[in-house]
């Protein structure tokens, strides 16, 4: 299966301090003599390579690196090697012993379906990736492993794993690092994807929480090692990991201890999370659900953007991430990990037409008509694990924030429009000042600043968020409008109106705004259209509206057509609504007509 | 009924109204006149606070209007008040412009405020216009319109802020017909107008404004036929003045000479009436003992046509027009002839010489 070495990375024994890594210090092999109790997972070469060295270790199989790191912690065994990468960021976590086995990176390509090709565009071996276009996942480890490792390749950093397997498709990219455990899903769907180097380094995953919340870390690294000891977790490996399967089992809890909200990223991909009939299920939803019922609280998942996942738990947005997240030191420094569970590769994909070599096997390369292709994809797209329910869900989502943010905005803008034209020069300073502000900000960083600065130690709900967000924006926007459309009515009418006994309110009620209604509308309309649309940003604070619905099927499906044109229909439709809607008050406020219907009444 | 008080009016450092006072009786008529920018407008609009006064007080019907306590917007609706642009409400029909008063503030129904108003715009003549919108109307309409909506809220008091300026010549007429048929519903109306035939038939009261108070008030009988006051009398008969003041017997006299000829040529004077109005200037002068403080006007008006030309010197008591004072007695001859009137004052020191010209 190896071709080739062509990646060296130092392969060591992992010595984990049972308690204080100060305490026990066993830097060498030689240490182990004596009968030290020696773990190793099954399969590996570690076992033979310790026995060489030092023949009476007595060696202990577990069936995952993992186990044996447990298993160490416990003080079952001395040592254990389990094939762990020594990486900088780990050798601070954890004491590595040298080297023992220089372990080579094999290039996922079928045994003798080599053939020597000419042309140095091919991608042969992980060394040809080095100047290529490489996609990455926003913020993952992979992304800052390529900027250290290839720094001539042109590294593209994706928000979502979907966006990331449509590029490499569409060939935007070369080649993409991904997790390997999550391999298998994507190349089930992706029939012209294929490896072309399989686990390029390891990194440990472990769930997330707030600097200094040791109580609930403590208690996940108990649970972990429960789960360990009475074997849920290697069922749960095999489950999700080895073969594949997306069922998850019932998990209740008894709930009294509270609510706990943990942060994952729903569209992520197996193994960590998909969607799957309406709900989320993965290695680490399941592992969440768990947590949750052994410490006796309800399981919250909260759909949370990866790149935001550190803020979110850091503001107490979340109580724990667990999502996949692989330990770095960078991220070490905001957040505090658990002990790690799972020991993640990273491999690289690439078109199979692209890899060196590639044999198409012809598999899934059947002639299909368009029309039939398409009636597919409409039913993967659409039907299929009734994924039209995300998508009417995520309709109801825009449509209430378009709606409440629309409703709040409005009032918002009367009020500043009547600061603004306030006689008080420091009130009507004070709302220019908030118009130019809030005109001047985006409205994604205005939407994010309120999110993870205004209300970050607050419990609420991100919808809510994005009202309030959307709202202020809008607001300030209205106000203007309101403001121009207000001085455009005739200085003498509102004179007339006062001069013939109404009060200001009176006079602005019946005569002024009746005719400002008029010159607004037409522009308020557009803004409100515009509103709806811009809502499609909610995603960042993890709201699942139209277009994150959009996103979380295209992440299933890696179909980008499908999703894209749905979400951009129904945009269009609700946006042709509106625009119909407000044209119907539109006409009723214009006088003319008004006398047209009085000329009736008369006739009559 | 409206009492006013030392009322005064500044826009910053503008002194627009300095000392007003005031009192108008229930039904009067009374008409506000004066030259443009001496506060009219303003002070018609202190009546109903359209403007804040700075300084007095006004009292209306014994309630004082710039008490804090007092309910202005319901004072308000018993004071119409017509502008000058109409100030119609644009997104209402004439009907409902004259019934949305009466139905919001008086609380009668729509009916009973439809059936009035339509009375109204019949009184008006335009109960045809009932359904039309204001920007189908034209400007005498459109005024006729304005001052039914008034009349819609049964007001004790109007007041009318210039209601034909900025109307066609064509429509003042009918806006005036309608004005004088209200004044004799005894309602007491304060009118602000530059149509002074108008002015001097249908008030019982004239108020001449200038440099900031009520310059001088009367019968239109007093005002229009023999005002008291200097402005008063040279707005009455639209006098347009000329003045040339002398310091020193070596004076420039062909510049005084072209000066005169400009202020003829710019009001329009015959050309012989010219010739005699520099003549005349040559031969006062000439009569003139010393020139350390001369002064020569020329007050033309509009009005009759006629030219007044008034020398005053400092110095003892000379009285020119008597015969044999001077030694020149041409020059007297030359003015007599050309004159219809000559009238020698001494007042406060001065030669007074009054001379009114011939005229065509």
């Amino acid at each position: 299966m190896r071709h080739r070495l062509s990646f060296l990375i130092l392969v060591a024994l992992l010595v984990l301090a049972g308690c204080h890594r100060q305490d026990t210090v066993i830097t060498s092999l030689a240490m182990l003599k004596g009968g030290k109790t020696f773990a190793v997972p099954t399969g590996t070469v570690a076992d033979q390579f310790v026995l060489k060295k030092v023949p009476d270790a007595k060696i202990k199989y577990f069936n995952s690196a993992l186990d044996c790191a447990i298993a160490l912690k416990t003080g079952k065994v001395d040592m254990i090697g389990a094939g762990l990468s020594i990486t900088e960021e780990r050798a601070k976590k954890v004491l590595f012993s040298e080297s023992y086995y220089p372990s080579g990176i094999a290039v996922l390509v079928k045994a003798g379906s080599v053939i020597p090709q000419q042309g140095g565009e091919m991608l042969r071996t992980i060394d040809d990736i080095k100047d290529k276009r490489i996609g990455v996942f926003l913020g993952s480890i992979h992304d800052a492993y390529a900027a250290k490792y290839y720094p001539q390749a042109t590294i593209l950093e994706y928000q979502s794993v979907a966006d990331m397997l449509i590029a490499l498709t569409t060939e935007k990219i070369d080649v993409a690092f991904y997790d390997d455990a999550a391999l298998p899903d994507v190349l089930h769907s992706n029939k012209s994807v294929a490896i072309m180097a399989k686990n390029v380094f390891f990194a440990s995953v472990a769930a997330g929480f707030k600097k200094n919340n040791d109580t609930l870390r403590q208690q996940f690294n108990a649970f972990l090692q429960e789960i360990i000891v009475n074997g849920i977790y290697n069922d749960m490996i095999s489950r999700w990991m080895e073969r594949g399967l997306t069922d998850m089992p019932e998990i209740k809890s008894s709930g009294k201890n509270g609510p706990l909200k943990v942060g994952v990223v729903n569209d992520i991909g197996l193994p960590s999370a998909i969607y799957k009939n309406g709900r989320v299920v993965g290695f680490d939803i399941e592992l969440g659900e768990r947590f949750a019922a052994y410490t006796g609280r309800v399981y919250i998942p909260v759909n949370t953007q990866f790149s935001s996942m550190l803020a979110a738990v850091s503001a107490g947005k979340i109580d724990m991430i667990t999502s996949f997240m692989m330990i770095t030191e960078e991220r070490a420094k905001q957040i505090d990990f658990s002990d790690p569970y799972y020991a993640s590769g990273a491999s690289v994909i690439a078109l199979k037409k692209n890899i060196a070599g590639f044999r198409e096997e012809g598999e899934g390369m059947k002639k299909v008509s368009f029309l039939r292709k398409l009636s597919n994809s409409f039913y993967d797209n659409i039907i299929l694990e009734r994924r039209y329910m995300l998508i009417l869900n995520g309709l109801k989502v825009t449509v209430i924030i378009t709606v409440l943010a629309a409703l709040l905005g409005t009032i918002l803008g009367g009020l500043v429009c009547l600061l603004r034209m306030s006689k008080s020069a420091f009130w009507s300073a004070t709302a220019a000042a908030f118009i130019t502000l809030i005109r001047g900000t985006p409205v994604l960083v205005l939407l994010m600043i309120i999110f993870y600065i205004i209300f970050a130690s607050v419990n609420i709900n991100p919808v809510l968020v994005a009202v309030i967000a959307f709202g202020i924006n809008f607001g300030a926007y209205v106000s203007e409008m309101f403001r121009t459309s207000i001085e455009s009515i005739d200085k003498g009418q509102r004179e007339a109106g006062i001069a013939g006994g109404f009060t200001k309110v009176q006079t602005f009620i019946h005569i002024i705004m009746p005719q400002a209604l008029r010159t607004v509308l037409p522009v308020y309309k557009g803004e409100f259209i515009s509103l709806m649309k811009m809502t499609s940003i909610v995603g960042y604070i993890a709201v699942q509206d139209l277009t994150k619905a959009g996103d979380i099927i295209r992440s299933r499906t890696f179909d980008a057509f499908f999703p894209l044109i749905m979400a951009a229909v129904i945009y269009l439709a609700l946006a042709w609504l509106l625009t119909w809607g407000l044209g119907k008050v539109e006409i009723s406020v214009d006088p003319k007509r008004k006398r047209i219907r009085k000329a009736v009444e008369v006739r009559l | 009924m409206i009492s006013v008080r030392h009322l005064s009016k500044h826009f910053g450092d503008l002194v627009v109204l300095s000392d007003i006072n005031a009192d108008i009786r229930e039904g009067e008529v009374i008409t506000i006149i004066g030259p443009s920018g001496t506060g009219k407008s303003t002070f018609l609009r202190c009546l109903n606070l359209l403007e804040t006064p700075t300084g007095g007080s006004i009292v209306i019907d014994g309630v004082p209007l710039l008490d804090k306590k007092t309910d202005v917007p319901k004072l308000r609706q018993k004071m119409g008040m017509v502008f000058q642009s109409f100030n119609l409400y644009a997104h209402l029909t004439v009907l409902e412009n004259l019934t949305t008063g009466p139905v919001k503030l008086l609380s009668k129904s729509k009916a009973e405020a439809g059936q009035k108003a339509m009375e109204l715009l019949k009184l008006v003549g335009l109960a045809e216009k009932a359904y039309s919108f204001p920007d189908e109307l034209s400007g005498g309409q459109k005024q006729r319109v304005a001052i039914a909506r008034c009349m819609a809220m049964d007001p004790e008091i109007l007041l009318f802020d210039e209601p034909t300026s900025a109307l066609d010549p064509t429509m003042v007429s009918e806006v005036l017909a309608v004005i004088r048929r209200l004044a004799k519903e005894g309602i007491t109306m304060i009118i602000v107008t530059h149509e002074m035939e108008f002015a001097r038939n249908i008030s019982n009261r004239v108020f001449y404004m200038d440099e900031g108070v009520i310059y001088e008030e009367g019968s239109p009988q007093q005002i229009f036929g023999n005002p008291q006051r200097e402005k008063t009398r040279a707005f009455i008969h639209r006098i347009r003045s000329f003045h040339h003041h002398i310091a020193s017997r070596d004076y420039d006299l062909y510049a005084l000479q072209a000066a005169i000829e400009a202020f003829c040529d710019k009001h329009m004077l015959l050309k012989k009436t010219k010739d005699h109005v520099v003549h005349i200037a040559e031969e006062v002068l000439g009569l003139q003992l010393t020139f350390n403080d001369v002064n020569l006007y020329l007050h033309y008006s509009e009005k009759d046509g006629t030219v007044e030309m008034v020398c005053d010197s400092a110095g003892s008591a000379v009285n020119p027009l008597e015969e044999g004072a001077l030694s020149d007695d041409i020059a007297l001859r030359l003015i007599r002839a050309r004159t219809e009137k000559a009238e020698y004052r001494y007042k406060n020191g001065r030669n007074v010489l009054t001379l009114k010209m011939k005229g065509e």
